[in-house]
């Protein structure tokens, strides 16, 4: 009986087995069908029929990308008013084509995709260049228009409001000319720039082109721009905000900041006093040593924008291109011996 | 019940926003931060990767993601995308040189899909330096009203040296939110 019992099971079990197989097997032929490209499945054909696929599917992608090209060669002779439309247009030829090889790309060899989307993206290039050729972007600029200012601005505060009347006319004008006018020195060479800004109300101070000149800042500043000098020495009082320093080259540097960001500089050395740890990225060959400058009344100054004592910070420096616990290669400490004396510049002059 | 349902019940109950704050190197993020926390900001050093800060607004628990601006690690920024609720873009409005810079970069953030539901608010910083662009001029040069006309932004002018706006653009950017995600059922 038993033994009876045990064969039924296990003729029940082979029968249910096969029932699913063939289950499965119907479902698998049934997904083979329904795939587009291969309505005659046999495994001996697969390849071919991938083949033929891949094959088809280069000559629509040619005859997508050639009318592509046609069309955006006919751009250059098509009414400028029209043109924006053509664009668009374009590029949504591009985005179906995109979509093409994106439904295509199961099937479709690696190299063919690669190709494909490097063809679309070289595309895309060539639309975005020939777009900002025939269609000048508006760019922004500083223009001096005095009756703009006050409707637009949703969060000024009602006093400004009230003292924005003579401000943006002073401050357009200086505008006008690219900003020029804030404080600061710009395009110099071969030159001694001195400025006193004590009792002056400076906000941001700006340095920017300057070559083999000799800077003297006495009093405070909230902020420093300093960009692009090469060979200079600036000596600098107190910034009470912070200083950003691009590009700099065979510089040397005597600043006190609350902080101090140092970017793309080369073979400098800098002098600082500074209340966080300084910053420098993309340098090479810069060195730090502690601040050395004085002008008659620069312990006062100094106590004024929090820096009256020496932290320290100076040689904490963060290199952002070197984020490892190992020392920087890109930044050292200036050796005891190779640091300048004290420079005085009281006599701005001099 | 989608993912998304199940995130705003959650978020319902703890009354929790996840914002994000990015911006160019030097334009203050750490400074307000800190300010609107009522903490110390003598001393902050450039940030080297991120902070988190979680401050109880109103009635909701903000979680601010402030992240560090150097070119070198703004690739880093798109690890912070994900749920975010209020992106908070912060302009050093007295850094007339990089204001290209800051349009390229908050022009690539807001091409965005992760953040495409997040309220967005410009704080243009450093009001109280003399010579900053006020907010309409720094709006105007960042083509704000050019923007994605179902994105939800304001630009605010503000000065974390003095605290000065920074209530009113937070208060903006919560209610903002929560009017999104709290009554929106």
């Amino acid at each position: 009986m038993e033994g009876e019992a045990d064969r039924s099971d296990a003729s029940a079990d082979a029968s249910a087995l096969r029932k699913k197989h063939l289950a499965m097997l119907e479902r698998l032929s049934n997904r083979h069908q329904s795939r587009p490209d291969k309505p005659d499945p046999p495994p001996a054909s697969s390849s071919s029929s991938s083949f033929e696929s891949t094959s088809s599917f280069l000559s629509l992608f040619g005859e997508s990308r050639r009318s592509i090209e046609s069309r955006l060669a006919q751009c250059r002779l098509a009414d400028p008013s029209l043109l924006k439309l053509h664009f668009d247009e374009i590029s949504a030829s591009i985005a179906d084509l995109e979509k093409l090889v994106a439904e295509s790309s199961y099937y479709l060899p690696s190299y063919e995709v690669r190709s494909s989307l490097k063809t679309i993206s070289d595309l895309k290039q060539a639309l975005d260049t020939l777009s900002s050729e025939l269609i000048p972007k508006k760019k922004f600029s500083f223009k001096n228009k005095p009756a703009r200012k006050e409707p637009t601005a949703p969060s000024l505060k009602g006093a400004d409001a009230e003292n924005c009347d003579s401000m943006p006319a002073a401050k357009g004008g200086s505008l006008a000319v690219a900003v020029p006018d804030s404080p600061g020195f710009r395009n110099r060479a071969n030159e001694v720039l001195a400025k006193d800004v004590r009792g002056l109300e400076v906000g941001e101070f700006t340095l920017s082109d300057l070559e083999s000149c000799e800077v003297r800042l006495i009093g405070c500043a909230r902020a420093l721009f300093v960009h692009r000098l090469r060979n200079c020495r600036v000596y600098a009082g107190p910034v009470t905000g912070s200083v950003l320093i691009e590009e700099a080259e065979n510089c040397v540097f005597l600043l006190a900041s609350h902080q101090i960001r140092i970017h793309n500089a080369k073979a400098s050395d800098f002098y600082l006093r500074v209340r966080s740890r300084p910053i420098i990225e993309d340098c090479s060959g810069v060195r730090f040593a502690p601040y050395r400058l004085h002008y008659r009344g620069i312990e006062r100054d100094l106590e004024d924008a929090g820096l009256g004592e020496e932290a320290g910070n100076w040689s904490k420096v963060d290199d952002f291109k070197w984020l490892r616990a190992a020392q920087s290669p890109n930044w050292s400490v200036l050796p005891e011996d190779e640091r300048i004396e004290t420079v005085d510049i009281s006599d701005l002059s001099a | 019940m989608g993912l998304l349902s199940i995130i705003r019940k959650i978020k319902r109950k703890e009354k929790e926003m996840r914002i994000l704050m990015v911006g160019l190197d030097n334009s203050g993020k750490t400074t307000i931060v800190l300010k609107i926390n009522g903490e110390d900001t003598s001393v902050i050093s450039p940030t080297l990767g991120f902070n988190i800060k979680t401050i109880t607004y109103q009635k909701y628990t903000l979680n601010i993601w402030d992240v560090g601006g150097q070119k070198t690690i703004r690739s880093y920024w798109r690890n912070y995308f994900e749920q975010t609720d209020g992106l908070i873009w912060v302009v050093d409005s007295s850094d007339l040189r990089r204001l290209d810079d800051c349009k390229m970069e908050l022009d690539n953030l807001l091409k965005e899909e992760r953040l495409s539901g997040a309220s967005l608010l410009i704080f243009a910083n450093k009001q109280d330096i003399k010579g900053a662009l006020t907010p309409a001029e720094i709006a105007k040069v960042l083509n704000l009203e050019a923007m994605d006309k179902t994105r939800h932004w304001k630009i605010v002018g503000c000065s974390a040296y003095t605290g000065e706006g920074l209530l009113e653009g937070f208060d903006w950017l919560v209610q903002d939110i929560a009017s999104r995600i709290y009554m929106l059922e």
